[in-house]
């Protein structure tokens, strides 16, 4: 990483600076140095670049060192504008193609277990009625009860209005709504299962998910297409993955990256804006012409408010909320009995997911193969009571329900960490659209990128944070008259899953004609 | 009925009841790692990379591998580098013939008229061809415009010999971003010799190229050539594996169909990117030296890497796409067979351009 560049008085300002090292200011920055455009990437974190994708500290097992990271995270197939980018930069990882998901519900003290991610995404019948492949595996339907037969009716109304509604193109924000809503009515297991995609796709409770951020994602991640279920894992932690490639290819281009720099508050200046920032106690001002700003929603609604030429209006706009969550790794002596490498949680657990590291992350795997030895990472969503307990209290937990999970590891543990995530994950919302800022804001030469940014993209995370981040510098490059990227569609739905979706669309106009609206 | 073909039909009950660890349809053996071209789009090996190639199997331990491959299956493509660069080709491919493979080499046919000894024993001779003007092709294959002059020659003097020897004769297109124009007539070429012509998106580093990704031009000219292929254009490659590759949509891999042998004799598992990226999920687990059977090859292989991953959307490499495609797909291959001519003369189902 560059030291801290000091902009010397009478110094032209510097053309372009990215506020954020995370995936969609790594992209911004990739894109407009490509083109040559001198951009200098301010991150607050002294250590590492990369955001929710970082690497982390190091936790010592035996001989064996392993990077703790904010947790696994995977590619999935619909990311086509990540993979595309790391492609052209020959920076694309051979990453590891998930097998198995498995869901594990808990009721009663008895433990349910059926295998659900292949079903899904290799079911035999079109979407959006792959779902219904899930009632042939004897596993799932062992899972259910009669009530959960009688309330099929209204899961398939929730999974049809999901079709017919598109929040973000449509520019729905379905104010008020939760997922809760969605789900009145459904029975205990039904409600269980999309609890628990829900929970790991959003990381949030029933209670507090946008209804538009969970269609919007069930649109996404699997409603449309079978193969949108498919994803690969990354083979390493996310910095030695991801970021770090492409770090050195920003860098490579000409672009300066600098830790440890918060930037605190903007101001307008004639030649365009002063960036304030903190840096190892001191302070200090970069003069830029333009401004993008990839920073998680609570930090870019922080340097706003402290931005007193544009606090007034940042004070109205509508920010997603960022989550908190824990991050639990157990270390083995020995392996789990055969079965898929990850899983949700759904019941009275208090992690949400798992996966099993030594199958899936190179450094595990080659551990295992020494070793013999097995590891586990569990991820924890909340609630907020719960991950205000102590760390001790909140392992112990974890403990308790991964060797009820698997007792076949129950006293083979060798070691444990935990990880907290400050709540910079992005619980995302679509809010109205003169309120949700978008790539390009009300203020001339300032762009926002990142998960929580308004685009009519239906991407999510690491690919909508690509997606801003590539949007962004277009605008930057459309502004200085140059060219821009291609921003790639997404796969069109299945024939049956789209036809459906024009067929609702049809039925809402003529409803609203009728309504007289 | 052939080995291919009861194992064509045992996958679909592997398939049915959830298996991944597929029976091959066709043997892909690298010869040799040496080559005498130089192509722009090649990672695997070339005349720049001929100086470090690994030593070849002798005759002996080639027959081997042979035999250990016929207990797996009955089709076999022979490719590398340029196979015909390896000494004992001619000796080698007759040997294959008479173990009962069907055969398929793939070469660039530079040296293909002091090997003819082996054309009678051939059941499909590939030869790449991506443009069929010199001047254009001179460069991507890393020669001067009358070396490739030649080789486009050659390519017409054997395609006249397909009846006479009973070979098939199939020209592969790599189609990169710069030479997309030249499908057309390599296409017309191909109508104009009696042979089938196969198109193949460029990969780096096992990925299609990004350019491809978002070039309109790319998807116009796989549209093109579906078109074509409706129309009764001799275009091998399925309609199915054509629409997969104009959008790059995700597909279900099962790379054991179409098993690799590397020069040493080493099995790349459990497909070739993976095993050349060396990384914890594949590689070399067993060279077929030193087993008997091509079940004991596999068991090892899954022994070291556990079963091959099933929609990686990684690489969309033809030798991975085609067979998997026709695997999981009978009704496809059948009406393959049934409305296109050019699918009956290519064998779908075990058809790798190399």
């Amino acid at each position: 990483m560059s030291t801290l560049l000091l902009q010397s008085e009478g110094e032209s300002p510097v053309p372009i600076v990215v506020v954020g090292a995370g995936i969609a200011g790594l992209s911004a920055a990739l894109h407009l140095a490509e083109r040559e455009v001198q951009t200098l990437v301010l991150e607050a974190d002294p250590q590492f670049c990369g955001g929710r994708v970082a690497a982390g500290e190091t936790v010592e097992v035996g001989d064996w060192h392993f990077c703790q990271d904010h947790g696994v995270h995977a590619v999935w197939s619909p990311y086509r504008n990540l993979l595309a980018t790391l492609t052209r930069h020959q920076i694309r990882p051979m990453l590891v193609p998930a097998q198995e998901e498995s869901w594990v519900y808990r009721r009663r003290g008895r433990i349910r277990r059926a295998a659900v991610g292949s079903a899904i995404r290799y079911s035999w019948l079109p979407a959006p009625f792959h779902y219904l492949n899930l009632f042939l595996r004897p596993d799932f339907l062992r899972a259910l009860t009669l009530q959960d037969w009688l309330s099929l009716p209204l899961v398939w109304y929730g999974l049809a209005m999901a079709i017919g509604i598109d929040p973000l193109r449509e520019d729905q924000p379905m104010e008020g709504w939760v997922l809760d809503d969605l789900m009145r009515g459904w029975s205990p297991a039904l409600r269980a299962f999309f609890i628990g995609l829900a929970r790991n796709g959003l990381s949030a409770q029933a209670n507090e998910i946008p209804l538009s951020g969970f269609i919007a994602f069930l649109r996404f991640y699997t409603l449309l297409r079978r193969d949108s279920w498919a994803f690969s894992y990354l083979p390493d932690d996310g910095g030695t993955s991801l970021v770090d490639p492409l770090v050195a290819r920003v860098q490579a281009l000409g672009g300066a990256i600098v830790l440890g720099t918060r930037v605190t508050h903007l101001e307008l200046i004639p030649e365009g804006w002063a960036l304030h920032w903190t840096h190892e106690g001191t302070r200090g001002q970069v003069r830029t012409s333009r401004i993008i700003l990839a920073t998680d929603a609570p930090a870019t609604a922080q340097i706003l408010d402290n931005s007193p030429d544009l606090a007034v209006q940042a004070g109205g706009l509508y920010w997603p909320r960022g989550l908190e969550t824990a991050v639990v790794r157990l270390w083995f002596d020995r392996s789990p009995h055969v079965g898929p490498e990850a899983g949700v949680f759904s019941g009275n657990w208090t992690p949400d997911n798992f996966f099993w590291l030594h199958r899936i992350q190179d450094p595990y795997v080659h551990w295992h193969r020494a070793t013999g030895g097995s590891a586990l990472e569990a991820h924890i969503y909340g609630p907020p009571e719960l991950l205000a307990e102590p760390d001790r209290k909140l392992l112990l937990r974890t403990i308790t329900d991964v060797e009820f999970a698997f007792p076949e590891l129950r006293g083979h543990r060798i070691q444990q960490a935990m990880r907290r995530n400050p709540s910079s994950h992005t619980l995302f919302g679509l809010g109205p659209a003169d309120r949700h800022l978008g790539t390009v804001t009300p203020w001339p030469g300032l762009f926002c990128c990142g998960d929580w940014v308004r685009h009519p993209s239906p991407a999510f995370f690491m690919e909508r944070a690509c997606v801003t981040g590539i949007a962004a510098a277009n605008a930057v490059l459309e502004a200085q008259g140059l060219p821009t990227w291609p921003l790639l569609e997404g796969l069109p739905p299945e024939p049956l899953a789209g036809g459906i979706e024009r067929l609702m669309h049809q039925g809402r106009r003529i409803l609203r004609r009728k309504k007289g609206r | 009925m052939s080995l291919a073909v009861a194992n064509y039909v045992r996958n679909l009950f592997l398939l049915l009841a959830g298996k991944r660890l597929l029976s091959p349809q066709v043997a892909v053996f690298y010869v040799t790692a040496r080559c005498n071209l130089n192509c722009v789009y090649c990672e695997d090996f070339g005349l720049s990379r001929s100086a470090e190639a690994p030593p070849e199997l002798s005759l002996d331990e080639a027959r081997h591998v042979l035999r250990v491959l016929r207990s797996g299956t009955d089709r076999l493509i022979l490719t590398g580098g340029e196979p015909l660069l390896y000494p004992g080709i001619d000796a080698l491919v007759a040997a294959a013939r008479e173990l009962g493979f069907a055969i398929t080499l793939t070469t660039n046919s530079l040296l293909l008229p002091q090997h003819e000894v082996i054309l009678p024993h051939l059941d499909r001779l590939i030869v790449s061809l991506d443009a069929i003007d010199p001047q254009a092709w001179g460069p991507t294959i890393g020669m001067t415009p009358a070396v490739a002059e030649t080789l486009i020659d050659r390519i017409r003097t054997y395609a006249l010999h397909q009846g006479e020897w009973g070979y098939q004769m199939i020209a592969n297109c790599v189609l990169s971003p710069e030479a997309l124009s030249s499908a057309q007539s390599v296409l017309a070429f191909c109508v104009q010799c009696g042979m089938l012509a196969s198109f193949s998106p460029q990969a780096v580093r096992h990925w299609p190229r990004a350019d491809l990704f978002v070039s309109p031009a790319y998807q116009e000219t796989i549209s093109w050539l579906l078109a074509q292929k409706r129309a009764g254009a001799p275009v091998l490659g399925s309609v199915r594996y054509l629409e997969t590759v104009r959008s790059f949509r995700p597909f279900s891999c099962y790379p054991t169909l179409v098993p690799r042998v590397m020069s040493d004799g080493d099995l790349a598992y459990p497909c070739r990117p993976f095993e050349k990226e060396r990384s914890a999920q594949g590689g070399r687990p067993c060279n077929l030296l030193r087993v008997g059977t091509w079940q004991e090859a596999l068991q090892s292989a899954r022994d070291a890497y556990g079963l091959p991953p099933r929609m990686c959307n990684t690489c969309y490499q033809q030798c991975y796409i085609e067979p998997s495609l026709m695997q999981a797909h009978p009704l496809s291959l059948l009406w393959e067979r049934i409305r296109y001519r050019a699918s009956r003369r290519g064998g779908l189902s075990s058809f790798v351009p190399g």
